[in-house]
């Protein structure tokens, strides 16, 4: 091998000289060297590594340690260009000298900063919005298979919630608060292309994303830019002409369970038992012990790699990706794996007009865990999980996880296209016409197949968990969205006079179909068998598939067109003086055709104090500026029926003897054609400075948002007919979001040693203002169901979106003469808990359940820190928040002998023993409802720990390379907070049960080792 | 600038031409209610519909058998906790406005009357068959005044609909308007409904001529007026149409007389967990083991004691514990308990069950097929017996009754010996108390007590408040969202 290597070093060498070799025939007579060294211009100190272009080719030199270079010059070589990170880009002359020294000037960056708007691009000092952006580096920091996460703890004003530590699960994302009580995710928008969710890009692939927090920039997405929108660019190719850049990047890490739950031993359960049930344990001691946690819960791998190139040539350039994410449950037979192919290309073929493409495919599969964390919670401990002869032993109540786990077949898979391609005319010096198509193509199968099964009791009857027929289900979904876009804008400068504008025709179409069928009784277990196939028999004494189900419609939330109309003017007065006026105007098919059309406009201004003249006296202060904005945005995250008087065409009638179905169809409940859209009405103040050359930055906003006319479903009266517990959609509440941001970083380089540290965070205040119905049951709004279906949250006029709502507890009842004092339920006694009689009526009953925490936070941050010296790099970022609660669901809910937390321990075991641990129950009284299962949701979580290394640039250079990096990272390795459960991060499957913990996925620890190459 | 132009064009041209229809999607896979029903197999299914609703486990009261639990019949049933504070509340006489189960209900049959409402509002003007049209007419008629019956029955006047498009606030009718309506309703299907043998095998449980007149006389029994129930009960006993008892009593409710001489109007159900099922039974059925189902609707020790003890019908209409059905042996609940015993340790509840609404079988979702009987000629024999003793026929009225006891005896002439009581206050509450024994946990005691003026006297130990507990209260959401409209009933609020 090695011999082969050098080998192949040697033919590299031999290449390389030939083609000197040809240059040098070329102009042998012409050549000479230029030389210099590179400094700082505020410090004089020399510059090491930075980067020498001759302009127009792709020859050049890096400095070294003391700053010098030097550089074979032809007769046509006229301008160098100096660059270097942190550094003003230098272009200059080579005249005729043979030496060169250049002071580079420390680059004013964030001023300079170009950012993504909707449909177009502003420099940093001439927006006016609240937009906050996260680049690749930070993006790569956490290997997840949605990027979105990797904003959490990164933006201000964004809370994103890991919900559920499944391979490829889903997150929350929330942008400045909870708007509505429908939908509350932002829009994301790729390359252009409107989406709901990025789950299927490669974190490697993406350049960088933008959260547009504000009405002046979300409202040229009108009406779906209410809940905010998080525009990401993927890489391209780089815009200068020059080699291709080739890079991999690979990653390996471990999965651990993160935290486990303190749940009771056996001998523990056993003595609890006996407290409840006297006798039932004779010897707490010789009761076996199984940790459930422990036979379930595995080390499991994440890996992803990542290789692309990119490149540029004077007709094209070109991004090409490919990225394989693979995960591993924590519960054993769950996983994700992901491969995405990556094409973005931009052609030059034509004078004045370019077109490309920038497309992703990502087919995937997952396989999903069954809902074992339900039986492990509850499985009692002293319960042995196989008889001796190796059969699985029965789990009273709720099973044996482990059979579950055995027996469970679910999978996912499917293919993600996303894409579109495009055509830009310079139509005019100022005027650019863009045309894009863009496509969504989604294919998702779901197949889930269980054998039939039985696990026996001791006495060897069938337990609970007796599956008579192997069941199968098939169904999968398609949904294909095209989005055309038009857009002309205007650049131009004169005087101090700098316009940057854009105006814009759009349509889109979303059109999305499900097939579903399930049979059982298939013929074999083998997954070769798992196919629903002609002739069904009912009859299961044939042993042949019986078909039980089919299901065919479309999804109703993605079935609509779309038309609109966009516009927006960016005016610069002399640099200091910014104004933006946006507009857009929808129509949607979701509304009826007299409500369809409505308009989205919204105003900012913006101030650049640091360029008056009076602030040259401070040049200290680099940057200062002021904005403030207002708008309009609407939602229309409904499904597009909503409006329709539908007839109800599934029911049948029962005749004759013996029975016979007969079909029957009437009217169904009442559709609402006057809905319009959800409008959020906000205004953003912000302030933006920078200091010591931008060395310190920061960036305050206030933001309040009022979103009215909410779309929510209200009782109507019994005499319409609609029918028990149907309720018709309404436009008829409202709700209030606001808060400050702050965001303020520090950062400085001196030399070979670069430190920052950066702290962000966001308030939030959540009201809800209106709920429509004014009376009864619609004067508030219930959700959050326990798993018994008990309603826990409770939305009213003054309370947050979601509240939590139940009895408020007062301590527990020492002794008979207090419990005879005070108001209680028949069922309460002695040892219980005490709910208060909130309403004085001398009674305890549902009318005292109240106000008991909001799943919502008051506050959310993020504390980043970022230190690299030489070749070594670190990076560490903290994460969390505070003023939320939890619900612990999954304890409250107890029909059978459940086992019990760690915290019955110290249960009360007669007068003055506790005063709020109750006695032991399996449930009944004290599993009513109440602020004993209320935790802090507060936490602080080490989101990321990285340390890496750059191997020495004479090692790469000698193997060919252009950099490597090594590392070493840590994921959620630690969190602080009191919760009980596997992690405080609970979401929610809507906007009314959120924070509610009914058992989730728990989440992992994450070790992992990496590699990034440059060849 | 060229291709500005024609991008302008273009766009211009789209958005003139494809904005209406780009824009306009209909509903996939279903009709909107501007198609519906249009033609002949429309009117069938939405004359089907309406039958659907029969099988609506909210239609029958509210989910739970609220009626018999407010009677002397029946307690909560099911273990103790178990909708203690949804249900438990109508064994006392406790229960509100906002009571689980009242909303259910009366949502329920209003939705019932839409069905009917929209067969007789839009399948007139259906071209069909003309005999056709007019029985699905007749037969949403005859829906329509057993809906507002138990509307009128639970709540006194309420808001009287008609058409499917009724305005969002409406008031209370009085109870008189409501059962005038229902008297045109009755009347009307009495006039076109064929009798129950000129339908098909295949349609047995559509309503019939019998059914209508059966209902009509009990529509008019309920309001005092014994000579049309008297001719109308009379008319289904003497007509041409056969109707009898059963030879057997427990036939009368169970699967073997199923669609049976015996049976007037029933509902029909599957023995399936499904749309095809009626849960009404598995609400009732044995707790445990075997799982029928919930357990609700305990028979009381008052009613167990109130059989005449030779009374074979108690065993017909009670499950004990230890008893033995159809090869299934009843063990019962274990969160359940035995007996409850008082202070004084008299038993005052064991766990019991209804027997009328057992299928054979162990699971719940056999259960489910219980076909309930809404109206059975037992009903009727008793209806006319009481009307023709309010007439002053004492012995017309023990040829009906005591051909009800006949039966009962099951052969056996050493027990249940014929009435020959004449004395009119005496006869009506043997009658009463016949109707007691004979349609017992069947949901007619409560409103029989209530109808006969013996509330007081017989639930006033129970908690029943006269001038108050007669009626239910509006569902006090009703109320809310009507925002004045809606005046409750006195004495509720």
């Amino acid at each position: 091998m090695k011999i082969n290597l050098r080998k192949m070093l040697f033919s590299w060498r031999v290449i390389v000289i030939t083609g000197t070799a040809m240059l040098l025939s070329a102009g042998a007579f012409s050549q000479r060297l230029v030389q210099g060294v590179v400094t700082t211009a505020e410090t004089g100190e020399t510059l090491p590594g930075v980067n020498i272009v001759i302009k127009n080719t792709t020859r050049g030199a890096a400095s070294d340690l003391d700053g010098r270079y030097s550089l074979e010059i032809l007769p046509e070589d006229k301008i160098l260009v100096f660059s270097y990170t942190g550094y003003e880009v230098q272009e200059v002359e080579v005249g005729s000298g043979n030496t060169l020294n250049i002071a580079l000037k420390e680059s004013k960056q964030l001023l300079d900063e170009i950012v993504v708007i909707g449909y177009g691009t502003v420099r940093k000092s001439d927006l006016t919005g609240a937009v906050s952006s996260i680049k690749s580096e930070d993006i790569r920091k956490i290997t997840s298979s949605d990027p979105t996460q990797a904003l959490q703890g990164k933006v201000t004003g964004v809370q994103v919630t890991t919900t559920s530590g499944a391979p490829g699960a889903g997150l929350s994302v929330r942008v400045r608060g909870v708007g509505t009580f429908n939908n509350s995710a932002p829009i994301y928008v790729v390359d252009g292309v409107i989406l709901d969710d990025i789950s299927f890009l490669s974190s490697g692939d993406i350049a960088s994303m933008e959260v547009l927090k504000d009405a002046s920039a979300t409202a040229i997405y009108g009406s779906r830019g209410a809940n905010g929108v998080i525009l990401i660019s993927t890489n391209r190719g780089a815009s200068e002409v020059g080699k291709p850049v080739v890079t991999l990047s690979s990653e390996y890490g471990i999965q651990q369970l993160a935290r486990k739950i303190d749940l009771l031993s056996g001998k523990e359960f056993a003595s609890v038992s006996n407290v409840i049930r006297p006798g039932s344990y004779n010897n707490v001691d010789a009761v076996p012990n199984t940790d459930w946690q422990d036979l379930i819960f595995r080390a499991a791998p994440k890996q992803s790699h990542q290789l692309s190139i990119s490149g540029s040539t004077p007709a094209a350039d070109y991004y090409v990706g490919i990225g394989l994410f693979q995960q591993d449950g924590i519960i054993p037979k769950s996983n994700y794996q992901r491969l995405s192919l990556k094409l973005n290309n931009t052609y030059r073929l034509f004078k004045n007009v370019t077109f490309g493409n920038n497309i992703t495919i990502a087919p995937y599969q997952r396989r999903n865990a069954p809902g074992v964390t339900y039986a492990v919670y509850r499985a009692q401990p002293l319960l042995e999980p196989y008889y001796e002869d190796g059969s699985f032993g029965v789990v009273y109540n709720v099973g044996n996880p482990l059979a579950d786990l055995e027996y469970s077949n679910s999978y996912n898979n499917g293919l993600r296209g996303v894409g579109n391609i495009f055509a830009e005319a310079k139509i005019h010096k100022d005027f650019t016409l863009k045309t894009s198509f863009g496509i969504d193509a989604a294919y998702n199968k779901s197949t889930s197949f269980t054998p039939a099964y039985t696990v026996f009791n001791p006495d060897g009857t069938a337990s609970q968990q007796d599956i008579e027929f192997s069941n199968l289900y098939k169904g999968s979904n398609e949904n294909l969205n095209w989005l055309w876009e038009n857009t002309l804008s205007h650049l131009k400068t004169f005087g101090k006079h700098s316009f940057n504008s854009v105006a814009g025709f759009t349509m889109q179409k979303s059109r999305s179909e499900y097939f579903n069928l399930s049979g059982r009784n298939i013929i074999r277990d083998e997954r070769d068998f798992w196919y629903i196939i002609p002739p069904y028999i009912m009859d299961e004494a044939n042993n042949i598939n019986t078909l039980q189900s089919i299901g065919n419609g479309v999804d109703a939330g993605l079935y609509y067109s779309m038309m609109s109309v966009l516009a927006r003017v960016n005016y610069t007065y002399d640099s200091r003086y910014i104004f933006t006026v946006t507009f857009r105007r929808d129509g949607s098919s979701k509304f009826a055709p007299e409500n369809r059309f409505s308009n989205f406009p919204s105003f900012a201004a913006g101030w650049n104090i640091a360029n008056e003249e009076f602030m040259k006296d401070f040049p200290v202060i680099t940057m200062l500026k002021l904005r403030a904005s207002w708008g309009m945005i609407g939602n229309e995250k409904i499904s597009y029926f909503d409006r329709f008087s539908r007839v109800n065409s599934g029911l049948f009638a029962v005749f004759s003897n013996p029975d016979a179905s007969y079909p029957a169809a009437t009217y169904g409940k009442s559709g609402n054609p006057d809905l319009i859209w959800e409008s959020t009405t906000q205004t953003d103040i912000g302030l933006e400075v920078g200091v010591l050359n931008n060395r310190l930055t920061g960036e305050f906003d206030y933001y309040r948002r009022v979103t009215d006319d909410i779309l929510v479903e209200l009782s109507t009266p019994g005499h319409l007919g609609n029918g028990q517990g149907q309720r018709v959609r309404y436009n008829a509440a409202s709700v209030l979001n606001s808060g400050y941001e702050f965001n303020i970083r520090w950062r400085e380089t001196k030399r070979d040693f670069t430190y920052g540290v950066g702290i962000l965070g966001t308030t939030i205040y959540n009201e809800v203002l209106a709920i429509g119905g004014n009376s009864g049951i619609d004067s508030v709004l219930m959700g959050g169901y326990l798993g018994n279906g008990q309603p826990v949250t409770l939305s009213r006029v003054g309370l947050p979106i979601g509240a939590f709502y139940g009895f408020v507890t007062d301590g527990i009842f020492q002794n008979l003469a207090e419990l005879d004092a005070y108001p209680h339920q028949s069922l309460a006694g002695v040892g219980d808990l005490r709910f208060v009689d909130t309403n004085d009526d001398g009674k305890i009953n549902g009318l005292d359940r109240t106000y008991i925490g909001s799943p919502i936070p008051k506050f959310i941050f993020g504390i980043n820190f970022e230190l690299a010296y030489k070749a070594f790099d670190f990076s560490l970022d903290l994460q969390g928040q505070t003023g939320n609660k939890i619900f612990n669901g999954k304890d409250v809910v107890r029909p059978d002998p459940y086992n019990f937390e760690g915290y019955v321990r110290d249960h009360w075991t007669g007068e003055g023993t506790s005063n709020n641990i109750p006695r032991p129950s399996f449930g009944g009284y004290n599993y009513s409802p109440s602020d004993y299962f209320i935790q802090d949701g507060s936490f602080l979580r080490l989101r990321n720990i990285m340390f890496g290394y750059t191997l020495p640039e004479n090692l790469v250079k000698k193997i060919k390379l252009q950099k490597v990096r090594l590392y070493v990272k840590g994921n959620d390795l630690y969190t602080l907070t009191k919760y009980t459960g596997y992690t405080p991060e609970i979401g929610g499957y809507d906007v009314l049960s959120n924070g509610i913990d009914n058992g989730v996925y728990p989440l992992s620890a994450v070790y992992s080792v990496g590699l990034n190459i440059n060849f | 600038m060229k291709t500005l132009k024609y991008f302008s064009i273009l766009a211009l041209i789209l958005s003139i031409s494809s904005c209406k229809d780009f824009l306009d999607i209909k509903p996939q896979g279903e009709l909107t209610q501007e198609v519906f029903p249009t033609s002949p197999s429309d009117a069938q299914l939405a004359t089907n519909a309406v039958y659907a609703s029969l099988r609506n486990w909210h239609y029958h009261s509210g989910g739970f058998p609220i009626l018999d639990i407010m009677s002397d019949d029946t307690h909560k049933g099911s273990n103790p906790n178990d909708a203690l504070n949804t249900v438990g509340p109508y064994d006392n006489f406790t229960h509100t406005a906002t009571q689980d189960g009242l909303d259910r209900w009366w949502s329920t049959l209003y939705e019932g009357i839409k069905r009917a409402n929209v067969v007789t509002e839009k399948v007139p003007l259906i071209s069909m068959d003309t005999n056709l049209r007019s029985r699905y007419v007749a037969e949403a008629m005859f829906l329509r005044g057993l809906f507002y019956f138990d509307l009128v029955r639970a709540w006194g006047g309420v808001p009287l609909v008609l058409t499917t498009t009724p305005p969002l606030k409406v008031p209370r009718s009085t109870a008189d308007e409501i059962y005038e309506q229902i008297e045109i309703d009755l009347l009307y299907a009495v006039a076109r409904l064929p009798e129950r043998s000129a339908y098909s095998s295949m349609e047995l449980g559509r309503a019939s001529k019998g059914a209508a007149k059966s209902l009509l006389a009990k529509v008019y029994l309920f309001q005092n007026d014994f000579v049309n129930a008297e001719k109308y009960a009379l008319e289904v006993i003497n007509g041409t149409e056969y109707y009898d008892l059963e030879p057997e009593f427990a036939h009368a409710n169970s699967r073997d007389g199923e669609h049976g001489i015996e049976s007037v109007f029933e509902i029909g159900a599957f023995e399936l967990e499904s749309d095809l099922g009626n849960q009404y039974a598995n609400t009732q059925g044995v707790r445990g083991t075997p799982n029928r189902g919930w357990g609700f609707n305990r028979p009381s020790e008052n009613l167990r004691f109130a059989f005449d003890e030779n009374d074979p019908r108690m065993d017909a209409t009670i499950i004990d514990l230890g008893e033995e059905l159809d090869e299934i042996l009843i063990l019962g609940d274990g969160t359940t308990p035995d007996f409850v015993y008082d202070d004084n340790g008299n038993i005052i509840e064991r766990e019991c069950y209804n027997q009328k609404v057992w299928i054979p079988g162990s699971n719940t979702a056999s259960q489910q097929g219980h076909n309930r009987r809404l109206i059975r000629f037992a009903d009727v024999l008793l209806m006319a017996a009481e009307a023709l003793n309010e007439n002053n026929k004492p012995g017309d009225a023990h040829v009906y009754l005591n051909k009800v006891r006949n039966r009962a005896r099951g052969g056996n002439n050493e027990i249940l010996p014929d009435i020959t009581e004449t004395d009119k206050n005496a006869l009506r509450d043997i009658i009463l108390n016949e109707r007691r024994f004979e349609l017992a946990l069947e949901g007619h005691r409560y409103w029989d007590l209530i109808r006969t003026g013996k509330a007081a006297q017989v639930l006033g130990p129970l908690g029943f408040i006269v001038g108050k507990h007669e009626v239910l209260p509006i569902p006090q959401n009703e109320i809310d969202i009507s925002q004045g409209t809606l005046i409750q009933n006195l004495n509720w609020n």
